[in-house]
């Protein structure tokens, strides 16, 4: 308020002089407003009166804050040599894509656990419309961890996190039979992703599922383990 | 209502330029052409009474959605004022001077240039009476800064300054390390702060100072006018040779740069420099001088690729600047008085150059 106030206080002391100033440096002058202006346009209009995204009652909806914060993590220096190099990761996410979350979860959970090269590969051979999201988000993650988090090589990296979150809502109405309404909602989703340096693991999910001979295995062990009660 | 059954999808592979050009400009040209595939289907259960369409549609109460992932720099000006004029908005009055403070140069005036060798080279050949021969001439040079110097503070000696820079440095380097922002200010001027502290955020380094093998010394000053004839910089150069400890860790904790164990022999020109006309200028880190005769640096251990830098369209670019220069010009005419316009803007060029190379520790 006050750096405001200063400048006004400045434009009124300059007004007159301008008028006085040589005819060389008011064209100066003249020529420079279409050059600020340009910069001004480029800022965004909050003032949409109506609306979801009006500012008047939903001022406090910043999205989702708190993903991003993991980039910033700083671990401390890792202490022997002969300890293994701790893994790289990125944490990177897009917002208030238009689509809904329900249908953005086949997608997240489909790509979850693959190194980002396969995860590349596969999703261009998914037909629903979130996929061209998914992946873009995935390529933006890779572009990041080569150039700000020191990963060296950008295809040794793996899908750890693959996650979907519910966006702005817009409501809205339909018509049915015998004056009655329903609602419709328009849905918006944000994906979350991070990425991980090495090799994917072989099982994504825990527990590993068993082969057929652990199976066996368990269930011999099972039987032997048996108390038969009042036996011998 | 929506539910779709899926009865039979139908890939249709073709050319579609139109489907590559919205969200896929962003991808590398290779990947493009492996998305060109468009999904149709046919539902069936609909009627098949192409005039039932337009009553369908009419169940739903149209409401405009607003595109939520709209950048501000994508919706061009014409747009912008459309916007603006069906809500009712005024543009923001644009503001046209800038308030700017000055307290240090941007750059270093009549810099030092390190004799190659160390200025090892025998007097007796060509090359090293030129070397000598320029010494003596920028010698005096400095003693007359020294003496300017001394009229504004008056125990300032070129043989004791060497101690406190060193301080200065020890201590403009220890708060480096330890990424203290605001502390750092006291001790390194503002043109050297983001060359300090860039990239800093992410990093854990551990830098010590192990010891002065010569005792610094002072091999250069100068003093300048900036704008006015009162408004006095010193900078002094100082001439260091130090071992210290260097090592880089990356986010994760590990080692980037340097090592814990390894000490190295560091010979350095740094340039202090401080606001003389102002009675509470400190001396303060302003930047190394860096030698073209230096030997390269050691690469980085990770490989990495190397990126074309795309050559930005420069007369556009300049015109604007040149113009925001102008302007800068012109209204410090009007506001200060013994000021001439050729001193404002050498005084404002070093702010605007490039980026110079970050000091080699």
């Amino acid at each position: 308020m006050h750096k405001v106030i200063r400048q006004m206080a400045q434009l009124t002391l300059q007004t007159p002089l301008l008028a006085t100033a040589p005819a060389t440096s008011v064209a100066k002058l003249l020529a420079v407003p279409p050059a600020i202006t340009q910069n001004v346009d480029c800022c965004g209009v909050h003032t949409a009166s109506t609306g979801g995204l009006c500012a008047k009652w939903n001022k406090h909806n910043y999205g989702p804050r708190k993903w991003l914060e993991y980039n910033k993590t700083v671990h401390p220096p890792q202490e022997s040599q002969d300890e293994e190099p701790r893994k790289a990761y990125v944490c990177h996410m897009r917002t208030n894509i238009k689509y809904s979350p329900d249908k953005m979860w086949y997608i997240a959970a489909f790509v979850r656990g693959m190194s980002v090269d396969e995860a590349l590969k596969q999703l261009n051979f998914v037909l629903k419309k979130g996929a061209t999201d998914v992946r873009e988000t995935i390529l933006e993650a890779q572009q990041m961890a080569v150039e700000r988090h020191n990963v060296e090589y950008k295809s040794n990296l793996w899908i750890a996190e693959s996650f979907v979150g519910k966006g702005r809502v817009f409501k809205g109405m339909r018509r049915h039979a015998r004056g009655r309404f329903g609602r419709v909602e328009y849905k918006h989703c944000h994906y979350f992703l991070r990425l991980e340096e090495g090799e994917p693991p072989q099982h994504y999910y825990l527990p590993e599922p068993q082969t057929p001979q652990q199976q066996l295995e368990q269930w011999l062990e099972q039987m032997r383990s048996r108390k038969v009660i009042s036996s011998l | 209502m929506e539910k779709l059954v899926c009865a039979s999808t139908k890939i249709v592979q073709m050319q579609m330029p139109q489907l590559a050009s919205a969200g896929m400009r962003l991808l590398c040209p290779g990947l493009q052409n492996a998305l060109q595939v468009q999904q149709v289907r046919h539902r069936q259960t609909k009627h098949w009474k192409p005039e039932f369409k337009r009553l369908r549609r009419q169940k739903f109460i149209k409401i405009e959605l607003p595109n939520l992932r709209e950048k501000p720099q994508d919706i061009s000006k014409e747009e912008m004022r459309s916007r603006m004029k069906e809500r009712g908005v005024l543009p923001p009055r644009p503001w046209m001077e800038r308030p700017f403070h000055i307290s240090c140069t941007g750059g270093i005036f009549e810099a030092y240039v390190p004799p190659e060798g160390d200025g090892k080279k025998s007097i007796i050949s060509s090359s090293g009476t030129k070397q000598k021969l320029e010494f003596l001439e920028k010698k005096s040079k400095s003693l007359m800064a020294v003496r300017k110097i001394r009229a504004y503070e008056e125990n300032f000696s070129s043989d004791d300054f060497g101690v406190q820079a060193q301080e200065i440095y020890i201590a403009a380097h220890t708060h480096m390390a330890a990424k203290e922002k605001y502390k750092i200010r006291e001790f390194v001027s503002e043109r050297c702060y983001p060359e300090m502290m860039h990239n800093v955020k992410d990093k854990t380094i551990h830098w010590r100072f192990l010891q002065s093998l010569e005792p610094p010394r002072v091999v250069h000053a100068r003093v300048t006018e900036v704008i006015t004839k009162e408004n006095l910089f010193a900078q002094v150069t100082v001439r260091f040779h130090t071992q210290q400890m260097l090592a880089i860790y990356d986010r994760f904790g590990r080692l980037m740069h340097g090592s814990e164990i390894v000490t190295k022999d560091v010979l350095e020109y740094v340039v202090f420099e401080k606001h003389i006309s102002n009675e509470y200028g400190k001396w303060r880190l302003h930047d190394k001088i860096i030698p073209d005769w230096l030997p390269a640096k050691q690469p980085a251990p990770i490989t990495y690729r190397i990126t074309d830098e795309i050559v930005e369209e420069a007369p556009k670019e300049l015109s604007g600047g040149e113009q925001t220069k102008q302007l800068e010009t012109g209204s410090n005419q009007l506001t200060d008085i013994n000021m001439s316009g050729s001193q404002t803007t050498t005084s404002i060029q070093p702010h605007t150059d490039g980026p110079k190379p970050t000091p080699a520790i």
